[in-house]
């Protein structure tokens, strides 16, 4: 009897090893394949592939909620108070909304000393001698600010600014203002430099008012995201691409 | 005879169970060490790796670079891109991949100026990613703040009227007559001056010291004494003086947070500079120390 324990110990003990080891293997290829899948696929087909999809959202939210929340919060709606961008808003700052697009941010980042990153312009302040480094540009007077701020904000649907002041900061916008250089000339944005549409009442930095667009004119703004290549894997950039592309209301997954 | 011990006695003594035992051990040894060095994330010997399209002497072409090319070149995206399509970019990047490397070899890095400044460019950007990613606390960015409480404070406005008078009398004249409200006269108006309200700096500019600082130092509707220069004898009423205001905290908080980044990059990158010079061999000739 003791000798059949003695035995049974030595097949079993070994088997079981063994059975753990392979299990192992099977589970880490499975998790593998799935990745090269992923990696290997045309990002922009991801969200129309159910397997890949249901996966690279449940890994992307986790990318998301570990290296995203703290500037976009967990939903993704950003804080417009600190120029935190809204993910699941109509606008894109950068590009389209493609996951190429999208994964390429998140490991090249903007303005964040990766070259293969977004950074081909900022929001230059006007109520400096200098207010942009990259060019030369006037500076512009209060008055100027003022016209174009009330420009802006009759170009949103905003009454009571006088036909004057109007064309006056049309004229600014077009000519020493220099803003059609990054948000064209009907002021709806480029999404190549990442200059925001200044006619869809979206706005990066506070809600559109006076006080917040005379603040952006005359300081302007330089916001930045991370570079993330070194710091996750290629799966987990592709996968929180993929998740942050869902959260577009046109693609946004269904809850 | 000689009583050899038994496999599954394990109170006695087997050498046939210790080789087995070894045996199995260095086969499960060298099949783990194998499975770690072919199948590792970045491993670049067992084929291409599922994050690159290609690899050049080892040296990996990204997928990512390859759709953003792709997108870029043929404005198609890798599943609707043509065979001809795909290997045409992939063509381009193993081209620009392999010259890359043909001008490390050649030491173009040492020759080519342009491309000693992207080293440069690359380098200082590499140190700044970390730095540019950093995301201080809210009590560290009010630190920032309350330490460089003067960048967030907002330019004063003023709005003033230069008059030049060819003598001191004919200016204190026009200092009376503006005093008592009345339009002066026996002088003219300076060109310098913007017509209107002007944030400080712009006023320092069209002014000068001198006169800015007048006019600064004036309230609203007081009149300065005349100032002699060398255009002539200056008068400025000063219309409106609105002093610098302090920008809020909440209002600001990105440009803190962007000014906070900006200072950690400039730190790091100084570090980097004493390291790199304390690691090398620099030797300089005599005179140019």
């Amino acid at each position: 009897m003791k000798r059949q324990a003695r035995i049974a110990f030595h097949v079993v003990t070994p088997a079981a090893v063994l059975l753990m080891i392979a299990g192992s293997l099977w589970w880490r290829h499975g998790v593998s394949a799935r990745q090269i899948a992923m990696l290997r696929s045309d990002p922009e087909q991801v969200l129309a592939d159910p397997v890949l999809r249901n996966h690279a959202l449940a890994d992307g939210r986790k990318v998301f909620l570990t290296h995203c929340t703290s500037c976009h919060g967990a939903a993704g709606k950003g804080d417009p108070s600190k120029a935190m961008p809204d993910l699941t808003d109509k606008d894109f700052l950068y590009g389209r909304g493609r996951v190429g697009e999208i994964e390429q941010i998140v490991l090249h980042g903007i303005r964040a000393g990766d070259s293969k990153g977004r950074d081909l312009a900022e929001m230059p302040g006007f109520a400096k001698a200098e207010p942009y480094t990259r060019e030369k540009l006037p500076s512009l007077t209060p008055a100027q600010i003022s016209d174009i701020v009330g420009f802006l904000r009759a170009a949103n649907g905003n009454g009571g600014y006088d036909l004057a002041r109007i064309g006056r900061g049309h004229k600014l916008f077009s000519t020493n203002g220099a803003c059609w250089d990054c948000h064209a000339s009907d002021g709806a944005g480029d999404a190549a430099v990442g200059a925001p549409n200044l006619i869809d009442g979206v706005w990066l930095k506070g809600n559109g008012s006076e006080a917040d667009l005379t603040d952006i004119i005359e300081h302007g703004m330089a916001g930045i995201s991370p570079a993330f290549q070194h710091s996750i894997s290629a799966y987990d950039a592709r996968a929180v691409a993929v998740y942050t592309a869902s959260l577009h209301p046109s693609v946004r997954a269904p809850s | 005879m000689t009583d050899t011990p038994r496999l599954d006695d394990l109170h006695s003594h087997s050498e046939k169970r210790t080789l087995i035992f070894c045996a199995a051990g260095a086969v499960l040894g060298l099949v783990v060490a194998g499975t770690g060095l072919f199948t590792a994330q970045g491993t670049r010997i067992a084929g291409v790796p599922p994050e690159d399209v290609a690899t050049v002497n080892q040296v990996p072409i990204l997928m990512s670079d390859y759709v953003t090319a792709l997108q870029a070149s043929e404005s198609v995206g890798l599943d609707k891109a043509s065979p001809a399509q795909k290997r045409k970019v992939l063509g381009q990047m193993i081209r620009e991949e392999l010259y890359v490397q043909r001008g490390v070899e050649l030491g173009l890095q040492n020759d080519v100026i342009e491309v000693r400044q992207a080293l440069v460019s690359a380098v200082e950007g590499q140190q700044a990613v970390d730095a540019a990613s950093t995301q201080p606390d809210d009590a560290t960015l009010r630190d920032q703040y309350n330490r460089h409480i003067d960048k967030y404070t907002g330019d004063g406005l003023l709005t003033v009227s230069d008059f030049i008078a060819p003598d001191m009398v004919r200016a204190q004249a026009a200092v009376a007559t503006l005093r008592a409200g009345g339009h002066p006269s026996g002088v003219k108006p300076s060109d310098k001056v913007a017509d209107g309200e002007e944030f400080y700096f712009a006023a320092r500019i069209h002014l000068g010291d001198r006169l800015f600082e007048t006019a600064k130092a004036l309230r609203s509707g007081q009149v300065s004494a005349p100032i002699q220069l060398p255009d002539g004898v200056h008068v400025l009423l000063v219309k409106s003086n609105i002093a610098p205001v302090v920008t809020p905290f909440e209002q600001a908080r990105d440009r803190v947070l962007t000014d906070y980044r900006s200072d950690k990059v400039s730190r790091m990158q100084a570090g980097a500079d004493a390291y790199l010079r304390k690691r090398a061999d620099v030797q300089i000739a005599p005179g140019f120390e």
